[in-house]
């Protein structure tokens, strides 16, 4: 009976053409949402020195603030169009959870139980935090060379425990000498009571300028924990996940393949390497695929920068912490900073 | 019962009033008022009070040691070794306090993230405060009552206009406002939800009606007995998991509310205790005259209740201004917390003593500030009694 015919085979249609276009682009709420308010809604730390803080001017800065300001450029092709949610370590998680936040960009440690149970997803590793040691310069270098140091710690906490065990598990003498508070360790370190003092390393940047003479003090960029830290969002959303993911991955490879704020128009106009180019959008059209504008990250990396950029203005040689690069350092020069391929 | 405890003496505030058995009340001269500067116009009697005798000489010399010991190392580090000019923190050079990052600060000390461009309507509101509440505290201004009530009426919603914005005015979220500002406004805002309902709570637990009294009760043991902080939480935290998409009230108002319904219950106490001390003959008495239970209650009871609980909800106002600060864990920014913030600046690490000295001093200003201006409504209420 060609009455019906004709409809079913024009619904057939109909359906090829959408899951033609569906292949393409699944729905995401988050991203219209943002597109349509106009801004990135992002969770930050409450106030982290070189990580999240505001500056006299009021302006919010640091490492993670500056993903959140990348994200926002690749998106709405605008850094400056993100709000700044600080969460205290108690509402993180309901923050995110109930939707106030796009995601939350704080160091918060990727575990698996989060993972699991918390219904939110890690979409990468944007600082490699880990407990370490501020020593004297030109005392040690790395942790094991304590060997026969004396470390002041806060009695009863995680850091105190956590050095005991790895001394236990790789045979070194460290004596622990306990204090009832933080400040009181430190102050104990900086008087020269003990050889070192222990936290993680994002802290330790911060305190070490609290110190009475920062310039002799060193923090120790190899670790005796494993804590990464990286961008978070909830579950459900693939394609907007797949945009907080590869923005983080696009800022790394920008750096490995040499592409920073300054040369970033001539590397589009003039590079012939084929990975520069689908990064910043002269082939390939990734953007697209993503639902974005193919020049999403040529607006991240020319508005905010790359990782190492970004590494050094907030926590690295360019700012007060003076972290070294440690393992945030790229993959081919001994750290762990790693992407997949643009291709 | 309570005729006989209303009997006698009482204070008020300050003073002590005598309250004859006929229920008039009668101020007695209070020896304490002004009693410092007199007595440091009579030296004489100054060094006998104290080195009257061998035991108060030995006290005097005690606290005068503690004091120099206390005060000559507070005041080398705020004043004498502190520096004051600079703008960076290499500019730091004294061995005292840092006071160039207060300076560098201050403008979010006092507005938060507040754009600079609109903070004049902050100002602007804070002038409006003042010189309203300076009005009504005159004693000249014609139709007072009356004025007060229009007050208290036009202003919040103006206030609120004035820093929200909208209707002309550019909006500001309540997420950028911060610091003193914020501080003033959650005390404010809370005191305007806490003190009617306070009164209404206080009023409905005396009440004849058992199901009003019994929902009055209710509501002030569950808030007196939930700890402000939790309240602030789950008004912070879970509202939005509960109500769909997030969305909703701004959560700002969600901490003004919770803190109001919270201190209203004390609030609720306070006035209570007040209602407690008017002798029921008074009551009786007006209603022996033909006046109802509301007019009885707005025109007899309520004022010299309120008079009587002034000192108690002066207090609860000042714990108010300090519990403010409750709202840091859900990451709002008063005073206090954008203290910390600023601590977070690697610019300023570590200038930590600078910036709790300078909050602790501006919280006690402002509560010294509402003490003494509440003692001063005390005595002038007393007065006027007499």
């Amino acid at each position: 009976m060609p009455s019906i015919r004709l409809p079913l085979a024009a619904a057939a249609l109909a359906l090829a053409a959408t899951s033609a276009g569906a292949q393409q682009l699944a729905p995401s709420p988050t991203l219209d949402a943002i597109k349509a308010r106009g801004h990135l809604e992002c969770g930050v730390h409450l106030g982290l020195p070189g990580f999240s803080f505001a500056n006299d001017r009021g302006e919010w800065s640091g490492i993670d603030v500056d993903y959140c300001r990348a994200l926002a450029a690749a998106i709405l092709g605008d850094a400056t169009k993100v709000k700044f949610t600080p969460t205290s370590v108690q509402q993180r998680w309901p923050v995110l959870q109930s939707g106030q936040v796009d995601l939350l960009s704080r160091n918060t440690t990727i575990t698996f139980s989060r993972n699991a149970t918390l219904g939110v997803n890690f979409q990468g590793i944007n600082f490699y935090e880990g407990q370490t040691f501020v020593v004297r310069k030109g005392t040690a270098t790395v942790p094991k060379d304590l060997d026969g140091a004396s470390v002041c710690v806060a009695a009863g906490s995680t850091e105190e425990k956590n050095a005991a065990d790895w001394a236990k598990e790789n045979g070194i003498k460290i004596s622990i000498i306990n204090f009832q508070k933080n400040d009181d360790a430190i102050a104990a370190y900086d008087s020269g009571r003990c050889d070192a003092y222990t936290a993680g390393i994002g802290a330790l940047a911060g305190q070490r300028i609290k110190l009475k003479d920062p310039d002799n003090n060193i923090v120790m960029t190899e670790t005796i924990s494993n804590d990464p830290q990286g961008p978070t969002t909830r579950w459900g959303d693939e394609r907007y996940q797949l945009v907080v993911r590869w923005v983080l991955n696009g800022m790394i490879a920008a750096e490995a393949l040499g592409v920073t704020s300054k040369n970033v128009d001539e590397m589009k106009a003039k590079s012939q390497n084929a990975e520069v180019r689908r990064l910043l959008g002269v082939e390939g059209g990734f953007g697209a695929m993503m639902g974005l504008s193919n020049d999403w990250m040529y607006n991240a990396i020319k508005q905010v920068g790359n990782y190492g950029e970004s590494y050094e203005r907030t926590v690295g040689m360019g700012s007060p912490l003076k972290l070294a690069r440690g393992k945030n350092e790229l993959w081919t020069k001994g750290g762990l900073l790693f992407t997949p391929p643009f291709q | 019962m309570s005729r006989e405890l209303s009997q006698g003496l009482v204070p008020i505030g300050g003073a002590t009033a005598e309250i004859a058995s006929d229920g008039r009340l009668t101020i007695l001269p209070d020896a304490r008022d002004g009693g410092l500067a007199r007595r440091l116009r009579q030296p004489h009697a100054l060094a006998k009070r104290l080195f009257g005798t061998p035991s108060d000489a030995a006290i005097t010399l005690v606290c005068a040691a503690l004091l120099a010991w206390a005060a000559v190392p507070l005041l080398r580090w705020t004043i004498l070794d502190a520096t004051f000019t600079g703008t960076t923190r290499n500019d730091c050079t004294g061995t005292g306090a840092c006071w160039v990052f207060i300076r560098a600060r201050f403008g979010q000390f006092m507005y938060g993230f507040y754009p600079a461009g609109e903070r004049w309507r902050v100002d602007l509101a804070g002038v409006i405060l003042l010189v309203a509440s300076g009005l009504i505290a005159w004693p000249g201004l014609p139709r007072r009552r009356l004025a007060a009530l229009l007050a208290l009426v036009v202003l919040p919603p103006l206030g609120t206009w004035l820093l929200y914005g909208g209707l002309g005015l550019r909006i500001v979220e309540t997420r950028e406002w911060g610091g003193l500002m914020l501080t003033a406004f959650l005390s404010i805002y809370a005191a305007i939800i806490a003190v009617p309902l306070g009164i209404l709570l206080a009023l409905g637990r005396a009440s004849r009606l058992p199901v009003i009294r019994l929902i009055s009760t209710v509501f002030i043991e569950f808030w007196r007995g939930v700890p402000i902080i939790a309240v602030i939480f789950l008004a912070s935290l879970l509202l939005p998991l509960i109500l769909p998409n997030g969305a909703g009230i701004d959560r700002l108002a969600r901490a003004v509310i919770g803190l109001g319904l919270c201190i209203a219950a004390y609030m609720a106490e306070a006035v209570r205790g007040g209602l407690q001390a008017i002798p029921p003959g008074q009551a009786e008495a007006a209603s022996a005259l033909g006046l109802g239970y509301w007019r009885t209650t707005g025109l007899i009871v309520l004022p010299q209740a309120l008079r009587i609980s002034l000192p108690a909800l002066t207090n609860e106002f000042i714990a108010l201004v300090k519990n403010t600060s409750l709202v840091l864990i859900v990451s709002i920014f008063d005073l206090l917390g954008i203290a910390q913030a600023a601590l977070a600046d690697p610019a300023w690490v570590g200038k930590t003593w600078e910036a709790y000295a300078f909050a602790g001093f501006i919280y006690w200003l402002a509560c010294f500030g509402l003490s003494r201006w509440s003692r001063r409504i005390e005595l002038k209420a007393a007065r006027i009694s007499h």
